[in-house]
């Protein structure tokens, strides 16, 4: 198969997010559950023999749920919630999320009550990540496997669980590896293309996401591109939604090429392994204590080193910036996100004394008004080539 | 050489034309038109204009750099920049020590911060939302049945504080409906306006955390209007240069570029 028609296949794919889930079900008889991003333990849901669909919201306009929830709650949330009241999700066997945020926690709420599923499941991850919240993390999980046995009547064994993790793994390798490809040859998959491929990866069985990303790397190792004189740059932010791809093609039409990002639809999906050693609920609750710095989660040893206003994540993305030998840092900071809001203020000074450039845009969920942030990007990627 | 610096606003089309070279000893020549809705023919009007004050035609030009709003809609330029980086050159020239440059235009109003070698460092623009621009102010004048020139003036009569609780356009003529309703002062409801617009101006400058001694340059329609300006220079407790002619800054700072093409 040739690079286009793949290109062209996850585009559909994301485009008709739940077609493939439903078609699965319709198929093998078994549940599909919805998973609210981000870092839901998706490997328990497969080890139950159901099938973790992300739920992304779509990009059509939000008409409904406005009526049921905050405007000033985010897009992703109000997204996802509008999709829910217009019958998206309807075939689902029900919805299960991590409490990334307390508007994530909050949404779920008023969707069992407005429109209660089957199957209802909010995890509980502790926001300080060290070993005082372990056994707290590890009781959560046996919570959710206990839940997820008594929804399927399957039992999660140990070996069901750890061959889960053994195909997770494998699928973050593999876009590791498509990333490593993307930085070391800029240009040869754009980051529009980049984030769907991981997006629609959390819409399929993953066994079928392994063979096409087998595929995909194979096609993309033959292809002789060479970038190299675009200008590279790191995207951070977005941490539960996938950007929108209009807005980040037109990153790449002023020739900036992304090389590194840690949005959820990319560097962030494929990070850290679960590391197989011993139990592997356990190994679950390791990969959350050795998650990457994030917006919505805290390390506090990390604070205890360096002082109160340290910030893990602004190493985390200057650590990009550096290993990816790039010039600059895109901020995307969706409305409303509250999470990356406060971390922001930290990373715009720790990118100011490093002498990052950076740009920040305010984004929202589904297509982005493009014209008022034309100007922004055109002027960055001036800055950046002309330095006046 | 014959350039054009070209700045399609929302509101207001400017044209810079700089002749350079033997022959010519340098010449400089301007002019300005409502933007409307055709802009290439606007565009093409107001480079003829400015060709015409210094006896040449718009054929004469040999290159075109357009810079604002309008940027890509016309078919002729040499080459498309934007209004950031064309602002920054236009004041740099003009005041080569400014290190952070004030733009208010009609639907946007920026800031860009420079080094001391005249570098971009950051910038910031209104998100979304005209508060903090001419439009601003415009819609203000109309609601209170004064023209936009006279807005400035009559504020200076102005013995009450009133503050403006709505920062958005549309909301504020409400809000100056009901201050009218209620009796108050066009020189109150006038200055407290420009307070307005000073407020958001204000936060969108803090949001690029200047250098205390930056000099400060105001350029764009909006630097015209003293009572603006005046206001930010008390916030800022810091003066404030204007160009004579600071609409015209970024046609200026576009005409620099358009000769450096080369």
């Amino acid at each position: 198969m040739k690079k286009g028609e793949m290109l062209t296949g996850f585009k559909t794919m994301f485009k008709h997010p739940y077609r493939r889930a439903a078609e699965w079900k319709r198929i093998t008889g078994k549940k599909v559950i919805g998973c609210v991003p981000m870092y839901f333990p998706d490997e328990m849901v497969h080890a139950a023999g159901a099938l973790p669909v992300a739920l992304f919201g779509s990009g059509e306009p939000i008409s409904h749920a406005d009526a049921h929830l905050m405007t000033n709650a985010c897009d992703q949330v109000r997204s996802t919630f509008d999709s829910l009241l217009k019958g998206h999700y309807d075939f689902m066997d029900g919805v299960a999320a991590l409490h990334v945020c307390d508007q994530v926690r909050f949404f779920i709420e008023v969707w069992q009550l407005d429109r209660p599923f089957p199957f209802f499941h909010q995890m509980w991850r502790p926001f300080k990540m060290d070993g005082s919240t372990r056994p707290f993390l590890l009781k959560e999980l046996e919570r959710l496997k206990s839940s997820l046995e008594k929804l399927t009547g399957n039992q999660i064994t140990p070996q069901a669980l750890r061959e889960s993790i053994e195909s997770y793994n494998e699928s973050r390798l593999l876009i590791r590896a498509m990333n490593d490809i993307r930085s070391r040859r800029p240009g040869i998959l754009g980051a529009a293309d980049t984030a769907r491929i991981i997006a629609a990866g959390m819409l399929m069985p993953i066994e079928e996401n392994i063979t096409l990303m087998k595929q995909l790397i194979s096609v993309l190792e033959r292809e002789a591109i060479d970038g190299s004189e675009r200008t590279r740059i790191v995207v951070a932010g977005h941490p539960c939604a996938v950007p929108d791809a209009d807005l980040l093609d037109m990153l790449e039409n002023y020739g900036l090429s992304v090389i590194d990002d840690d949005l959820f639809s990319g560097g962030r999906r494929c990070a850290t392994d679960v590391i197989l050693e011993n139990d592997p609920v356990e190994a679950l609750a390791d990969s959350y204590m050795n998650a990457l710095p994030c917006t919505t989660h805290h390390f506090p040893s990390a604070w205890m080193k360096s002082g109160d206003d340290h910030s893990p994540y602004s190493d985390h993305v200057i650590e990009m910036v550096r290993k990816g030998n790039a010039e600059a840092v895109v901020i995307l900071r969706m409305m409303y996100c509250d999470p990356f809001d406060l971390e922001f203020v930290f990373l715009k000074k720790r990118l100011e004394e490093e002498g990052i450039p950076f740009l920040p845009l305010v984004t929202q969920h589904g297509p982005v008004p493009l014209e008022s942030l034309r100007t922004r990007v055109q002027a960055f990627a001036e800055r950046l080539k002309t330095h006046l | 050489m014959i350039v054009a610096g070209l700045d399609i606003g929302s509101t207001t089309t400017k044209a810079v034309i700089l002749g350079f070279g033997q022959g010519f000893g340098g010449f400089y020549s301007d002019s300005m038109k409502p933007t409307g809705i055709d802009m290439p023919s606007v565009s093409k009007e107001v480079i003829g204009e400015a060709a015409g004050k210094v006896r040449l035609s718009f054929n004469d030009i040999e290159r075109i750099v357009s810079t604002g709003y309008g940027r890509i809609s016309v078919p002729f330029r040499t080459r498309e920049m934007t209004e950031i980086t064309c602002n920054a050159t236009g004041v740099r020239k003009l005041y080569p020590q400014a290190t952070l440059a004030v733009d208010i235009g009609g639907q946007d109003s920026k800031v860009i911060k420079m080094d001391a070698s005249g570098r971009i460092l950051a910038f910031a623009m209104n998100d979304r939302c005209a508060a903090g621009t001419g439009q601003f102010l415009e819609g203000a004048a109309r609601t209170l049945g004064v023209s936009i020139d006279d807005l400035a003036k009559i504020s200076r009569e102005s013995k009450r504080k009133i503050t403006m609780n709505s920062t958005c356009a549309v909301f504020a003529q409400t809000e100056i409906v009901s201050l009218i309703t209620g009796r108050a002062k066009t020189e109150d409801i006038a200055a407290a306006v420009h307070e307005a617009v000073a407020n958001r101006v204000y936060g969108l400058i803090r949001s690029v955390n200047p250098e205390p001694a930056a000099q400060i340059v105001m350029t764009g329609g909006v630097a015209r209007n003293a009572a603006v300006v005046g206001s930010l220079e008390r916030m800022l407790d810091r003066e404030i240069l204007v160009p004579n002619n600071p609409q015209v800054v970024t046609a200026y700072g576009a005409a620099l570029l358009a000769e450096d093409l080369g």
